[in-house]
């Protein structure tokens, strides 16, 4: 082969990657073009804000209000990730500030198969062991009487779900943290604890906001396991005893029947869409804190 | 206050790291461990404050005596040692805090204040004696990082003498400034050898003999010579010493 | 001392904590593994792994899902073949002919994260307008479409990282030879294949788990698919939609499947671990 026909070969590679590369990129531009020309036209018929601030769901007189769904969402996923944070901080800062070598070795594979284990999985672990608990024993506490497809079902279960997620998050932020910095801590006298909170979280703290927020976008797209076990009823739900219906949720029982009503479909795609876009502004901005602190794993 | 250390030996995952080391550390003097790299000076250094203990796979025997209590042994009050000892590492590291709060740290973890005056007090003072307290007077709230890297290792003197130790480990403290901030750290450490009980490991012969009372010679993990810095330096006992004086090898 | 106590005792109080919690989350561990597999094996028969549903399925009657496992490996399979087709030349653009500090590098890799995180469900819908827009039906290639879609960003992210370490030496050594570029490729390819290895098990992973992208896109059926146009069953539909049913048989069919998909999950885990502890070792 002479040099000639070579290099061609080289430039002709670098010409379709490039181009591979550009489509993969621009993937994101696409999927939010498409999202959005179908959405127009219920951003057509209804304002934006009625769209996100009305509560009536009427898709058969064309009245759609996300509220309930967004309520429904907010919740879900701010009790799971205030469920899930501090179990995963403590556990990510006993697996790099305290575990040997040992229990680390051991405890990854097993958090690498929580991480891996299906959505549906938990949803099925969800409905035969978080709602029998949460309707025979915990409820009675507190109301006379619940299904257990609840906020809290839906929270706890999304909750043990982002748990892998946030601890190999953590852990990949604390192991930014250089040793001397710890042992300067220890040789001042402070205890494995106080390095670890004064020291290592503290100096931490974006790249914790930054998982945390990668958490939740993780957390907001969850379909499957969420609507398994939250009840799927609609209304702005008052507690966790409550059902709620997320928008994730929404779209994937109604993408079936929508079809022959286009306004509808169109509704649904645009809480895709907004879905979307959520999970877009919050995943570059905690990439972009996360690639700046030196991490850029998991 | 003196250390002594009697047939220590540490292993690092089944490697002997230091062989039967027994020597003493007289107080208020300055003892520097010298010897080519690799030889286990910081190994040593990192035993004397059992930070060793966060090395992993690694094995301690023998005693090592601060104050008479053995500090080896599982029972040994390893916080309060740690406060006791001082130590200032080869590279700065100041915390991710302010100037002030890099000082004020080990104070506060170790709750010797009531009132913030006097920690406030407490905190000038001890950056007035590294001498840092002018050069930085009005910006004590800025991040520690934005001082140089020669104000950072006397912040970081600062704060380890902050905390009131008897003892400080330097571990090569001068070996990342440059030649003037080196030698304000040099001179900090032999103003300061009244009051403390100095152990410093050092790369370079010159600072040993400049500051040096008693020097350490070790080798491949084993103490070769000890004594009197003017007596190892002017009539080295043994050849291995005579070697490394004479620049040999390093 | 007194403060030294108090620290103690503090200290003891967080690892006490510490350990809760990680006792917590691998009960929970534990408590997920359990009820799946002690509600499937009660319910698990060659019948329901070799049988197509027969009729009268859904009601309790004769057969099995070997529609929804058959679907899910065909999807997956194709799906993680055509991911691989797509993510191999990206990665090695990224990291072989752009140089470190790249603008377009560092633009594709946010890209590529931002659509790891896209969830499932906006693929779904995504992947649904664009079949409609071209005129398909939920079908298998709708759902292999859809899946590559999904797998693409983690085959991309897992094999970039295990060449981002890649020693410049070797690439240099190579151009010293006077290979090009597109030439080294092979050098790489050996040089990361457990990387591939291992993105290749995630990625199947995740793909056969996935049910909200799939459920509009590949839809459901109770036979084996003959040809790319005709509608899939996949295990996490069956897992769902048989969860649902009102008859106790019907409903063990679906332990049966979570079941089974649990265990090819864990297996995938298991031998990714494998892979990166054994070949890890031979690497430069």
């Amino acid at each position: 082969m002479t040099a000639g026909n070579r290099i061609l070969k080289d430039r002709v590679a670098h010409g379709g990657m490039l181009a591979m590369t550009i489509v993969g990129v621009l993937l994101v531009a696409v999927i939010a073009a498409g999202l959005y020309l179908k959405s127009r036209a219920v951003l057509d018929s209804t304002s934006l804000w009625t769209l996100l601030c009305g509560s009536e769901w009427r898709p058969m007189q064309g009245k759609f209000g996300f509220l309930p769904f967004l309520a429904g969402t907010l919740w879900v996923t701010m009790l799971s990730i205030a469920l899930a944070l501090p179990v995963s901080l403590l556990t990510a800062l006993f697996l790099t500030e305290y575990a040997r070598p040992v229990v680390r070795k051991c405890v990854f594979p097993l958090l690498d198969i929580l991480a891996a284990l299906p959505s549906v999985i938990y949803g099925v672990w969800g409905v035969l062991v978080v709602v029998p608990w949460i309707s025979r024993r915990l409820a009675p506490l507190f109301v006379d009487f619940s299904t257990g497809y609840t906020v809290l079902a839906a929270g706890i279960v999304l909750g043990v779900m982002v748990v892998p997620l946030l601890v190999s998050l953590f852990i990949e932020v604390f192991s930014t943290i250089p040793k001397e910095l710890r042992e300067a801590s220890l040789a001042l006298g402070a205890t494995r604890w106080q390095t670890a909170w004064k020291v290592v979280c503290r100096k931490t703290l974006p790249g914790i906001m930054a998982s945390t927020v990668l958490a939740i976008s993780r957390a907001l797209g969850e379909t499957i396991a969420v609507l398994m076990v939250c009840g799927c009823v609609i209304g702005i739900p008052r507690g966790v005893l409550e059902p709620c219906y997320p928008i994730p949720a929404l779209i994937a029982n109604n993408y079936g029947e929508m079809l022959s009503m286009p306004l509808y479909e169109s509704a649904l795609m645009f809480a895709a869409l907004l879905l979307f876009a959520v999970v877009l502004v919050f995943n570059l901005a905690s990439r972009i804190v996360l690639n700046r602190i030196g991490c850029d794993n998991s | 206050m003196a250390i002594e250390v009697q047939k220590l030996n540490v292993y690092i995952k089944g490697n002997h790291i230091l062989k039967d080391v027994s020597l003493t550390l007289p107080e208020r003097q300055i003892t520097c461990i010298i010897g080519p790299s690799g030889c286990g000076k910081s190994t040593l250094l990192r035993t004397l404050n059992r930070l060793i203990d966060t090395t992993e796979g690694v094995r301690v025997e023998g005693k090592v005596l601060v104050d008479g209590t053995d500090i080896i042994g599982s029972g040994a009050e390893i916080i309060e040692l740690r406060r006791k000892i001082g130590l200032v590492s080869q590279r700065p590291c100041p915390l991710p805090m302010s100037i002030f709060e890099n000082v004020a740290y080990g104070c506060r973890i170790n709750k010797m204040f009531k009132h913030r005056r006097q920690l406030v007090y407490h905190v000038q003072r001890k950056l007035k004696e590294v001498g840092l307290f002018d050069e930085i007077k009005g910006r004590m709230r800025a991040p520690a990082t934005r001082l140089s890297i020669g104000q950072q290792q006397r912040l970081c003197l600062a704060r380890s003498l902050a905390v009131q130790p008897e003892y400080i480990l330097a571990d090569e403290a001068t070996s990342a400034l440059d030649p003037i901030s080196s030698k304000t750290v040099e001179d900090l450490f032999v103003s300061f050898k009244q009051q403390y009980t100095i152990v410093m490991v050092t790369h370079t012969l010159h600072q040993a003999l400049r500051i040096a009372d008693n020097v350490v010679f070790m080798y491949l993990g084993e103490v070769i010579e000890t004594g009197p810095a003017s007596d190892v330096f002017n009539h080295p006992q043994h050849e291995l010493t005579q070697r490394y004086l004479s620049g040999i090898f390093s | 001392m007194k403060v030294s106590r108090l620290k103690r005792i503090r200290e003891t109080l967080a690892k006490g904590m510490m350990w809760c919690s990680m006792l917590l989350v691998f009960g929970l561990l534990v408590s997920v593994i359990w009820t799946i597999f002690s509600k499937g094996m009660k319910a698990m028969s060659w019948d329901m792994l070799l049988k197509l549903p027969g009729g009268g399925f859904y009601i309790g009657k004769e057969g099995g899902f070997l529609n929804a496992i058959v679907g899910s490996l065909y999807i997956v399979g194709a799906s993680t073949l055509l991911g691989l087709v797509v993510s191999v030349p990206v990665v090695f653009f990224l990291n072989v002919y752009l140089k470190k500090g790249s603008r377009l590098a560092y633009v594709a890799r946010l890209a590529f994260d931002v659509l790891f995180g896209v969830p499932s469900i906006v693929y779904g819908a995504f992947g649904f307008t664009v079949m409609v827009y071209f005129g398909l039906r939920a079908s298998l290639l709708g759902g292999i479409i859809v899946i590559t879609l999904l797998i693409i960003p983690i085959f991309i992210r897992t094999m970039d990282e295990a060449t981002r370490n890649f020693p410049r030496d070797i690439l240099d050594a190579s151009f010293a030879l006077g290979a090009t570029r597109w030439e080294t490729l092979k050098v790489v390819v050996r040089q990361i294949a457990p990387g591939i290895a291992t993105a290749a098990l995630l990625s199947v992973g995740r793909a056969i788990g996935d049910a909200a992208s799939v459920m509009f896109t590949a839809g459901y059926t109770d036979s084996i698919p003959t040809s790319l146009s005709q509608p899939a069953a996949t295990l996490p539909l069956a897992v769902f939609f048989q969860l649902s049913s009102p008859i106790p048989e019907v409903v063990d069919r679906a332990y049966a499947a979570a079941l089974v998909l649990t265990v090819t999950v864990l297996l995938i885990s298991i031998v990714g671990r494998f892979i990166t502890t054994r070949f890890s070792k031979n690497k430069v």
